[in-house]
């Protein structure tokens, strides 16, 4: 089973070919077209340890909600997405959209205490776009992109869960 | 001293969180019964499921429910309690909460209303600190009218001073003025300045401390008059004012030091009348001076630190004090063994400006081993709630010397792992890494001018992390079920991994 790992981190974007084949009841692993002496098995919900030539890693996955995974091993972190090549899952629909129109993602759950900018409005980069209060504190969501506010779904007042689209910058 | 059951019938904790966990902990092992009260969102909260007994308090907002004394009270009365511990936060620090107990005949594990009037207040702490011989920063407490005055009084003070507006915040209206020739340019701008921004113009003028330092006495202090202090905590290491890094002892804090600033926090709390746990917060100059902040009239977050150091249980103590026991007199010259130091881990992400990040927590892996102790009210598959303070853990390491319980502080961050929620755990690894740090060349702005600084290059992942990540990756797609890839298949109609290692680790048992 072939899949298509690219990898993002502070080090740079990579891409790996990484293939699993089940042999009895562990895996004969190649990455990149080289076999590989790896064992890899869940050791506990959401960490999977990975044995690699005698090195061992842990290595703790959350899943995101835009179908990647954040990988956590020690102090190093990486953003994975996971494609099989022989399926036709184009998981990244998205990709023309990040250039394009941005969608305004509430970053955790929390409540729209006041909208900074009115749809039509013109925005920097950066641009304070409105206040979601969580925990306490107070937080401005930025805008993605230089651009023009599209729509803006969320009111002021309203609770929010991580994940709403709050609203688009075109 | 002994503690024994019989200190209270019942105890409620009015407070969540680690603390309430906290203070539920010292119940149990006393053996005093305690009642937990909670939220509508604090329903699955560790404190509740910890609980012997546990009430429905309202909303989650904390207006409407951990802040409301009636609520408070009528638990206590309906569920049989005589006296009631705040923890801190919340209630803690607010009179109304003893003068209630009080009225409904109810032992507040703390200190009087009208000592936290006289002692929590700034400005009558500070006229405290003046009239008990308590060093407290030079400087005039009332405005002043005209310019020629000050000038006079900051030469007789030396410089550098500060001015600062009477109704200022923020920085704004503020100048520290280091020469005799700055100070009338110093003083147009900080008044105009005052003027535009609050509508008052008025200055006063304090001594400038450069760097200084946040340390704090912890006292204990009995209804017969023994009060002792339990050595300080060095709290220097701060971002906007909040404190990340506590230790004990301080680096800088000779043991002739310590008897001073010992002394005086007891000197302080005789002349408040303070009764029970309390804090003594200093400032310290760069020549050890010395200077009043304010007391702290409750527990505090990082209690654990001194109670590492000093081998004593404080919130135990706060029971048998409101109970009426006695200190032992030779408490009156504890002094620390060893070092300790807590981090406090939040639900924040540091890479994006601290910005709070509260959600589930889908699995975690805690630290445990020689020399760590967890205070916490989180566990795997709980939701981290938006609308209370985001601290996760304390994480507490000690040892015989400072450098060994910071490489226990990193490696038990090492091991300490959450997944699904980021924190800060980031912070803690580049500040315990940094040698001004490691040689305790710290002060109160320390951390805020670390962090405007460009950061250093991450260390390098070693070797084979990058290819295991990607075979964990791959691995974890393969395992989910409805994932369209075919390899995901064999993984979930396989028997469960759970079980076929259960049984596995049954047949090969190693001696």
């Amino acid at each position: 089973m072939k899949f298509e790992v690219h990898l993002d981190s502070v080090g740079g974007k990579t891409k790996h070919i990484v293939d699993l084949e089940k042999e009895g009841s562990s895996y004969r692993v190649s990455l990149d077209g080289q076999p590989v002496d790896a064992d890899v098995i869940l050791a506990a919900p959401n960490a999977v340890s990975v044995i690699l030539n005698g090195a061992a890693f842990e290595i703790h996955i959350a899943p995101s909600l835009d179908g990647t995974c954040k990988l956590q091993t020690g102090a190093h972190e990486f953003q994975a997405d996971v494609r099989d090549p022989r399926a036709w899952r184009g998981r990244k629909q998205g990709a023309l959209e990040a250039e394009g129109r941005q969608q305004i993602v509430a970053p955790m759950p929390g409540k729209v205490i006041r909208l900074l900018v009115k749809v039509g409005d013109e925005v920097e980069a950066g641009q304070g776009l409105m206040v979601v209060e969580a925990m306490k504190m107070q937080n401005e969501i930025r805008s993605p992109k230089k651009g023009r506010v599209e729509r803006l779904q969320a009111k002021e007042g309203q609770p929010v869960n991580a994940g709403d689209i709050l609203g688009w910058v075109e | 001293m002994r503690l024994t059951s019989d200190m209270f019938r019942k105890i409620l904790i009015a407070n969540r969180g680690e603390i309430a966990v906290r203070v539920l902990r010292a119940c149990h092992e006393m053996g005093i019964p305690s009642v937990c009260v909670f939220s509508e969102v604090d329903r699955t909260a560790l404190h509740v499921r910890l609980a012997d007994e546990a009430y429905p308090i309202g909303p989650a907002p904390s207006r409407e429910s951990y802040l409301c004394i009636d609520k408070l009270i009528d638990v206590a009365r309906r569920s049989g309690c005589d006296a009631i511990h705040p923890g801190y936060g919340f209630l803690a620090e607010n009179p109304s909460l003893p003068r209630a107990c009080a009225d409904a005949g109810i032992t507040f594990i703390g200190p009087s209303a009208e000592t936290m009037e006289t002692m929590g207040s700034k400005t009558a702490g500070k006229q405290l600190a003046r009239r008990s011989d308590v060093p407290t920063v030079p400087g005039t407490d009332d405005p002043i009218e005209h310019p020629e005055e000050a000038e006079s009084l900051a030469q007789a003070m030396g410089y550098p001073v500060v001015l600062k507006a009477v109704a200022g915040g923020g920085g704004k209206g503020m100048r520290v003025v280091t020469e005799d020739v700055e100070f009338m340019s110093a003083w147009r701008d900080a008044s105009s300045e005052a003027l535009n921004a609050f509508g008052d113009s008025r200055l006063f003028l304090e001594k400038y401390l450069d760097s200084p330092r946040h340390i704090e006495i912890q006292i204990l202090a009995d209804a017969h008059g023994r009060v002792v202090s339990l050595g300080e905590r060095e709290c220097s290491v701060q971002r906007r004012h909040q404190k990340v890094i506590e230790e004990a002892p301080s680096t800088v804090v000779t043991p002739e030091l310590r008897r001073k600033m010992g002394e005086a926090a007891v000197r302080l709390a005789r002349a408040g009348g303070y009764v029970n746990a309390g804090t003594v917060e200093f400032l310290v100059d760069a020549s050890l001076n010395f200077y009043f902040l304010e007391v702290n009239t409750r527990l505090q977050v990082e209690h654990p630190v001194t109670e590492q150091v000093t081998g004593l249980d404080l919130v135990k103590l706060q029971i048998a004090i409101a109970a009426g026991h006695r200190l032992p007199f030779a408490w009156e010259t504890i002094s620390p063994r060893g070092h300790a130091m807590e981090v406090r881990l939040y639900a924040e992400d540091p890479d994006n400006n601290f910005f709070p990040c509260p959600g589930k927590i889908l699995a975690r892996r805690i630290a445990t081993g020689p020399g760590i102790r967890l205070d916490e009210g989180v566990y795997r598959g709980w939701t981290v709630p938006v609308e209370y303070d985001p601290l996760l853990s304390k994480l507490i390491a000690w040892g015989n010397s400072r450098e060994e319980t910071i490489a226990r502080l990193r490696r038990a961050l090492d091991e300490y792992t959450i997944t699904g929620i980021r924190t800060n755990v980031g912070l803690f690894r580049r500040i315990l890494s940094e040698p001004e740090f490691l040689s305790g060349e710290i002060h109160t702005k320390w951390l805020d001018q670390l962090l405007a600084r460009p950061r250093p290059p991450a260390v390098p992942p070693r070797p084979g992390t990058e290819a295991a990540a990607a075979i964990a990756a791959a691995y974890w797609e393969s395992i989910q079920p409805g994932s369209g890839s075919t390899g995901g298949h064999d993984a979930s109609n396989a028997p469960s991994r759970w079980k076929k290692e259960g049984r596995r680790s049954q047949v090969d048992r190693r001696p």
